[in-house]
C-alpha cells in the first residue's frame, strides 16, 4: 500500500522535475535575459517571498481573493437556492442574470474603480462578480435536481420546510454546489491578479507587473511561480475538503479515491 | 380507521382515481392490487396527504386528511431514492423524529428499537449504500416504525428485491404487523404477495376504483411454505387474478 503510494507520488513528480531540469539546462546555455536559470529565480523567490513581501503583498492579495470568493459562494448559494426553489422568481430574474453573466468582469474595472475607488472594494467586487456565476448556476441545478421521492418522503414525515432545506435539499445539492465552487475558486484567483493590474498599489499581481515594467525579470518570474503555487495549493485544499465532505457522493457514484486496488 | 369516500383525482381532466371508496379497520392488513398504471400510486399520494384530491374525502379516525397526518408513515417503493445517502442508517431512521417532538434520547431509543425490529441493530453506523437492496428497504421500514405510526402505507415496497429477500421481508412485515398492532395498507401488483400478507384484498381497476373485495380467510399464522401450499391459497389467488382480468361493466370504463 505504502509502496504503491510512493510509486504514485514518484510518477506524478517525474514530469514536473523533468520539465524544470530541461528548462534550467536550456536557460543556462542560452543566456537569454528574459529566461533566467532556475537558481536565479529561486534566489529571488527566497529573497522576496520568504517572507519579506508576505505581509505587504501576498496577504493583501490572498485576503481580497478569499473575501471575494467567500462572498461569491455565499451569494451564489443563497440566490441559487431561491432560484432553484421558485420557478417564478427564476423566470423574473433570468434576463437580468443572463445580462450580468455576459459581462466580462475585467470590462467592469473602470466602473468599479469609479464606484469603489482604488482600494480593496473594487477588487473584491470584481472577484465576486466573476466567481459568483458557477456557484449560482450549479446551485440552481443542484436544488432543482433534488429527488422528488426524497422530498415526498420528508413531507410525508412532516419534516418542516426549513429542515427540508437544511437537511435534505442543500446536502443533496452539495455535490453540484461544490463543483461550482471549485470552478469559482480558479476564477477568483485569476481575477485577483487581474484586479491588481489596474489601480493597485500592492499585491502579487501588482508586484509581477511592476517587476516586468522595471525589467526585473527574475522577480517577475518569482511572482509568477508564486501565483502558480497559490493556485495549486488552493485547489489541493479544496479537493481535500471536498473529499471529506462528499465521501458519500464519491462512494455512491463509484468515484471513491480510497477504493481498494485490484 | 381510514375512510376513503368517492375519492377522485384527475390530471388535466383525465381521472387517475375515480370514485374510489373503501375503508380500512384498525389493526387490519389490507392489500391493494391493480395492474401497472391503474392509479395506485396516485391513490396513495392522495391518502397520504401529499396531493389534494380533485373531489371526495379521506378521513383518518374521522379527521379529514389535508396534509400528511402525524399518525401515518409512508414506505416508498424506491428505497435507493427515499433513503438519504449522506446520513448513516441510524441517521436516516432518526431523521423525522425531532420534528415529531421526540427528545434526542427518545429518538435514539426509538431508532435503536426499530433497527432491532428489522434485524439491523448492528448496522446503525453503516451508510445505506453499503447495504444490499433488501437491507435498505428494511432501513426504510425501520424509519417508518420509529415514527410510531398507527397506519402504514406501503407502495410496492418489495418490488425491486430478489425473490428470496422478498419472502423474508414479507415475513418480517407480518411479524411487525402483529407485534406493533399497526394498520397496514399495502399496494402491490403481485397477487401471491397480496393473498399471502393480507386479510382483505381490494382489486382496483383503471382509473383507480374498487372492482371487487376479496376476503382472505386463511389461517392467521402464515408461512411461506405451508400457507402457499393450501388449496384455499390457490383458490384465492385465482379469484383475485380473474377479478383483475374481469372486464368492466359497460358504462364504467372511461
Amino acid at each position: 500500500m505504502i509502496r504503491a503510494r510512493l510509486a504514485d507520488a514518484a510518477l506524478a513528480l517525474a514530469l514536473p522535475v523533468l520539465l524544470l531540469a530541461a528548462y534550467d539546462g536550456w536557460a543556462r546555455t542560452a543566456g537569454n535575459f528574459f529566461f533566467p536559470p532556475l537558481s536565479e529565480i529561486g534566489a529571488t523567490f527566497a529573497a522576496e517571498w520568504l517572507f519579506t513581501r508576505v505581509p505587504t503583498d501576498l496577504l493583501p492579495s490572498v485576503g481580497r481573493m478569499l473575501a471575494g470568493y467567500a462572498l461569491a459562494v455565499a451569494i451564489g448559494v443563497a440566490l441559487g437556492t431561491l432560484l432553484g426553489l421558485s420557478r417564478t422568481l427564476s423566470r423574473a430574474l433570468d434576463p437580468v442574470l443572463q445580462f450580468l453573466r455576459a459581462l466580462p468582469p475585467p470590462a467592469l474595472i473602470p466602473v468599479s474603480l469609479l464606484v469603489f475607488g482604488a482600494g480593496d472594494g473594487a477588487k473584491v467586487f470584481l472577484i465576486v462578480l466573476g466567481a459568483v456565476w458557477p456557484v449560482l448556476l450549479n446551485t440552481v441545478d443542484g436544488v432543482r435536481g433534488v429527488d422528488a421521492t426524497a422530498l415526498d418522503m420528508a413531507r410525508s414525515y412532516r419534516v418542516p420546510a426549513h429542515a427540508r432545506l437544511t437537511r435534505l435539499i442543500l446536502p443533496a445539492a452539495l455535490p453540484r454546489i461544490l463543483a461550482g465552487a471549485r470552478t469559482a475558486l480558479a476564477i477568483a484567483i485569476i481575477l485577483m491578479v487581474v484586479s491588481e493590474l489596474v489601480g493597485a498599489d500592492n499585491g502579487v499581481g501588482y508586484t509581477v507587473q511592476l517587476a516586468q515594467r522595471g525589467f526585473d525579470i527574475p522577480e517577475m518570474w518569482a511572482g509568477t511561480v508564486l501565483l502558480g503555487l497559490l493556485g495549486f495549493g488552493c485547489n489541493a485544499i479544496f479537493v481535500a475538503v471536498e473529499r471529506r465532505v462528499l465521501h458519500w457522493h464519491l462512494a455512491v457514484t463509484g468515484r471513491a479515491t480510497h477504493a481498494r486496488r485490484p | 380507521m381510514l375512510d376513503v369516500r368517492e375519492l377522485t383525482k384527475s390530471y388535466d381532466g383525465v381521472p387517475a382515481v375515480a370514485d374510489l371508496t373503501f375503508t380500512v379497520a384498525e389493526h387490519e392488513f389490507v392489500c391493494i392490487v391493480g395492474s401497472s398504471g391503474c392509479g395506485k400510486t396516485t391513490m396513495l399520494r392522495c391518502l397520504s396527504g401529499l396531493v389534494a384530491p380533485t373531489s371526495g374525502e379521506v378521513t383518518l379516525d374521522g379527521t379529514p386528511i389535508d396534509g400528511p397526518p402525524p399518525d401515518m408513515a409512508y414506505v416508498f417503493q424506491d428505497y435507493s431514492r427515499s433513503l438519504l445517502p449522506w446520513m448513516t442508517v441510524a441517521g436516516n431512521v432518526a431523521f423525522p423524529l425531532p420534528y415529531k417532538g421526540l427528545s434526542k434520547a427518545d429518538a435514539a431509543a426509538a431508532t435503536a428499537e426499530a433497527l432491532d425490529a428489522v434485524g439491523l441493530g448492528d448496522r446503525g453506523d453503516a451508510y445505506p449504500w453499503q447495504l444490499s437492496g433488501g437491507m435498505q428497504q428494511r432501513v426504510a421500514i425501520a424509519r417508518a416504525l420509529a415514527y410510531q405510526p398507527r397506519i402504514l402505507l406501503m407502495d410496492e415496497p418489495f418490488a425491486s428485491v430478489d425473490a428470496q429477500t422478498r419472502a423474508d421481508l414479507e415475513d418480517l412485515l407480518l411479524d411487525i404487523w402483529r407485534r406493533y398492532r399497526i394498520t397496514i395498507l399495502f399496494v402491490t401488483h403481485d397477487i401471491d404477495e397480496a393473498v399471502y400478507l393480507s386479510q382483505r384484498v381490494l382489486v382496483l381497476h383503471r382509473p383507480a376504483h374498487v372492482h371487487e373485495v376479496v376476503e382472505i380467510d386463511l389461517p392467521a399464522d402464515r408461512d411461506q411454505l405451508t400457507t402457499k401450499r393450501l388449496p384455499e391459497f390457490g383458490e384465492l389467488r385465482t379469484r383475485v387474478l380473474s377479478s383483475l382480468r374481469a372486464p368492466d361493466p359497460a358504462g364504467v370504463t372511461p
